[in-house]
């Protein structure tokens, strides 16, 4: 039963693949639905860094044989921008964001949901911060603290802080209390309660959390590269610079292609080391 | 129901909020730099902290000019078809993987490549496809929200639990009996919480597109325009209208779920 | 006759809200230096609340609650509570949840490994001492915590129907168990349960309480020998007993007589 599960699933994924090849063999329109030869050329031609082909060599009868060439994956290499580089640029800015984000989204949710005051005067400004749309901001921040690598990131961390939160302060509302009271009745105060009883309490609700806010700290970067930053997979996306100044140049879809499987790929890694994370650390849950 | 403590606590610290963004721009007034580096030239004039009275005038004349409604019926008009669209798909298709164990199975490599791909990633492709326009926002509102409620639906199925079926086929109800009476009053909360990640999703994505295509009138033209200046109260006015926006649609959804999972114990 | 241990003066509680609920009134209540002390009452008669009053999570509203002659002033091990829900840290081994309450006093890892292996040894449970809480029946979980409490060594235990949710099997295995931990150890205890064969079997008296407003109603002393065995259960001085503790916990008017 396994065995034929498995089997379905990788027939479902290569039926895709040899129908999305098919249409697009047949389409010949690569200006709207590029082949699935031309897609792994364009892999391979943002994967190597280098000089952008000789004029006309495109039009050639082998062209197949040849690294793919277009506006967008001309521009991305003359900029030198490899879909690596972009990679490891994203990589960074989310990690960035979940490594500051959480611990302040986890500060936040533990004090609403351990003093009924705080909770009480600020559980509504935190509500009315939360609506905002991290990315609608990022005019603003510029304007502060000029263009730099700071409005990209505060987006992200803003993001997943407030992501953080609601369970955070579900888990130490709801669950934590009965633990709490057994460990102060064993005379437990101040840090071990909170190191030992508090924070591990909340930690499966929060690491719950986490997934999403894994998902919500790429999608955030992805949104801030696009509109403002020179490097990371948002900007490769938008082929090279901010969008709104190279609105004129045709964009390749093999490229965006290719980057969103990138992203989705990246996306599934980062998720699977959440879930193996989880998993470990709450091994203890019933 | 809260307690009126709760509600005049609450309204303290709103009003504190207020307060002290008042003073900090009152005290800010003619002490912050006026003079901003915008990468290329200095632009003059700016207000990084506009005190509330300019703020005021700033609305009114938003107001009054018809800019700030218009936009926001724009905005809001793309949201709510991308999140109708999207959520409708969604569901369905949720609701159907989350009974059919087969048919999981064949969507999952879909499922999964749609789940990690930031929906926004995908606005470059739909401009390729469909262009600038209301089709490509739409449709990628709606890719962002039918995932989330895709996923709320299934799991809101597989939720059930199996107790329920067999109480309800021994009781002699057809699967499609069961399927409307147990499986779907137990899969409302779980669709619920996917459509209100959903929302918020759909308007951070509307937002990114309208910035990215400014066009007039729409809050992300408005939030562009007042970036490209830059005018501090008209793009605070943005911001802050696309937050209540976003809280709006999520009250009402709150309100209709606990209407529709009224019978669900509520915990204080 | 020693002084009281643990009192309650003409205490009451009333919960705050639109609609206060007066939970306790007037009750006075003293427990002895190693005396086993059920108190028993149907739902709702205030037991967890006059409870957690010595336990001091809650505050009387009126009247006072004294542990050895000081008023009681929040929580401390000294008074070890085990809660009605299950608390055991379930992120916690079995060891590491008994050495807690030694950590929070600060004893070094030696000490600590000396008081969790003399309550692993009391609770029969060594084979078990790296195992996680969720690999633990609920009667054992439920041991581990009274033991959890019992390592900090505190004056007085107190018990918030520790065995309510286990099956009657298990139930009456764990209340052997706690017993013999008694025995040995001479503690004193206050032993909430809405179970009057099950009052009658662990406690030297039993203080039966009323509903809303929660007094002090009835009281019979428990002179059986110890140990006790199934052969008490069907001996005929306890069901003698039982049925007067059953006659006062009843609301019937003819029992009421």
């Amino acid at each position: 039963m396994k065995q034929r599960s498995l089997l379905l699933w990788i027939s479902s994924l290569v039926a895709l693949l040899v129908a999305y090849t098919v249409v697009a063999g047949a389409l010949r329109r690569p200006d709207i639905l590029p082949t699935t030869p031309e897609i792994l050329q364009t892999f391979g031609s943002l994967l190597v860094r280098g000089n952008p082909p000789p004029a006309g060599e495109m039009h050639h009868e082998h062209h197949q044989h040849q690294m793919r060439s277009s506006d967008q994956v001309d521009t991305l290499v003359q900029q030198g921008v490899t879909l690596q580089d972009a990679l490891l640029v994203s990589t960074a800015r989310v990690l960035f964001g979940l490594l500051v984000g959480l611990p302040l989204g986890i500060l936040i949710g533990v004090l609403l949901g351990w003093s009924r005051r705080a909770d009480d005067y600020l559980h509504s400004v935190y509500v009315l911060i939360r609506s905002v749309p991290p990315l609608a901001f990022i005019t603003y921040i510029m304007l502060w603290l000029g263009h730099s690598e700071a409005h990209r990131l505060i987006p992200i961390v803003y993001a997943v802080a407030v992501t953080a939160v609601i369970p955070t302060y579900h888990a130490v509302r709801d669950v934590a209390g009965r633990y709490l009271v057994a460990a102060r009745s064993l005379g437990a105060r101040g840090r071990l309660l909170v190191t030992k009883v508090l924070l591990p309490a909340a930690s499966p609700a929060v690491l719950g959390g986490l997934r999403y806010a894994v998902a919500i700290a790429w999608m955030t970067a992805v949104g801030a590269e696009m509109l403002m930053a020179e490097n990371g997979m948002g900007n490769l996306l938008v082929g090279g610079g901010m969008w709104s100044s190279r609105m004129q140049t045709r964009s390749d879809p093999a490229v965006i292609i290719a980057g969103v499987i990138t992203l989705a790929a990246a996306g599934w890694a980062m998720d699977a080391l959440a879930r193996m994370l989880t998993a470990h650390l709450t091994r203890w849950v019933r | 129901m809260m307690a009126a403590l709760q509600v005049r606590r609450a309204a303290i610290g709103l009003l504190a909020v207020v307060l002290l963004y008042g003073i900090a721009a009152q005290i800010a007034h003619g002490r912050l730099p006026d003079r901003i580096w915008m990468g290329a030239h200095y632009v003059d004039n700016i207000q990084l902290l506009p005190t509330w009275r300019s703020l005021a005038e700033e609305g009114a004349f938003l107001i009054e000019s018809d800019i700030l409604v218009s936009s926001v019926a724009v905005s809001t008009r793309r949201v709510l078809a991308g999140l109708l669209l999207g959520s409708v798909v969604g569901i369905l298709l949720g609701l159907a993987t989350g009974r059919a164990r087969r048919l999981e199975t064949v969507a999952d490599p879909w499922v999964t490549f749609f789940r990690f791909t930031p929906a926004l990633a995908l606005l470059p492709l739909y401009v390729v496809w469909f262009g600038f326009g209301e089709l490509s926002k739409v449709l990628l509102i709606a890719s962002s929200v039918a995932v989330v409620t895709l996923l709320g639906a299934h799991h809101g199925v597989r939720a059930v639990p199996p107790v329920y079926l067999d109480a309800a086929a021994s009781l002699g109800a057809s699967p499609r009996l069961a399927f409307r009476k147990i499986v779907l009053p137990f899969a409302l909360p779980h669709i619920f919480a996917g459509i209100r990640v959903g929302v918020g999703l759909a308007w951070v994505t509307i937002v990114v597109a309208e910035l990215i295509d400014a066009k007039m009138p729409s809050l992300g033209y408005l939030l562009a325009l007042s970036g490209a200046y830059p005018r501090v109260p008209t793009m605070l006015i943005a911001l802050a209208t696309v937050g209540a926006l976003v809280l709006a649609f999520d009250l009402i959804l709150l309100a209709v779920q606990s209407q529709a999972t009224r019978w669900m114990r509520r915990t204080a | 006759m020693t002084a009281p241990l643990l009192e309650a003066l003409d205490v009451g509680y009333t919960y705050p809200g639109p609609m206060p609920t007066h939970a306790l009134e007037g009750l006075s209540l003293s427990v002895k230096e190693g005396e086993f002390l059920a108190l028993l009452g149907p739902v709702g008669c205030g037991k967890t609340t006059l409870l957690r009053m010595f336990a001091g999570f809650l505050r009387p509203t009126r009247g006072t609650v004294k542990c050895a002659g000081a008023p009681v002033d929040g929580p401390g091990w000294q008074r070890g509570y085990v809660l009605q829900e299950e608390s055991i840290f379930p992120w916690m081994t079995v060891r590491e949840n008994l050495e807690f309450g030694l950590l929070a006093k600060g004893k070094d890892p030696q000490a600590r490994k000396v008081g969790s292996d003399e309550m692993l040894g009391l609770i029969g449970l060594s084979a078990f001492e790296s195992a996680w809480p969720k690999e633990l029946s609920a009667g054992m979980s439920k041991m581990v915590e009274v033991a959890r409490v019992l390592a900090t060594d505190p004056s007085v235990l107190l018990l918030d129907e520790p065995f309510g949710a286990l099956d009657a099997q298990t139930r009456a295995r764990m209340q052997d168990a706690l017993a013999r931990l008694w025995e040995q150890k001479r503690k004193t205890v206050v032993f909430v349960t809405h179970d009057a064969e099950e009052a009658l079997y662990l406690a030297d008296r039993i203080v039966v309480l009323s509903v809303r407003p929660g007094r002090v109603k009835a009281q019979f002393a428990v002179d059986l020998a110890r140990p006790r065995t199934v052969e008490t259960r069907f001996s005929a001085p306890f069901l003698a007993l039982k049925r007067q503790v059953w006659e006062a916990t009843s609301l019937h008017p003819s029992a009421e007589k």
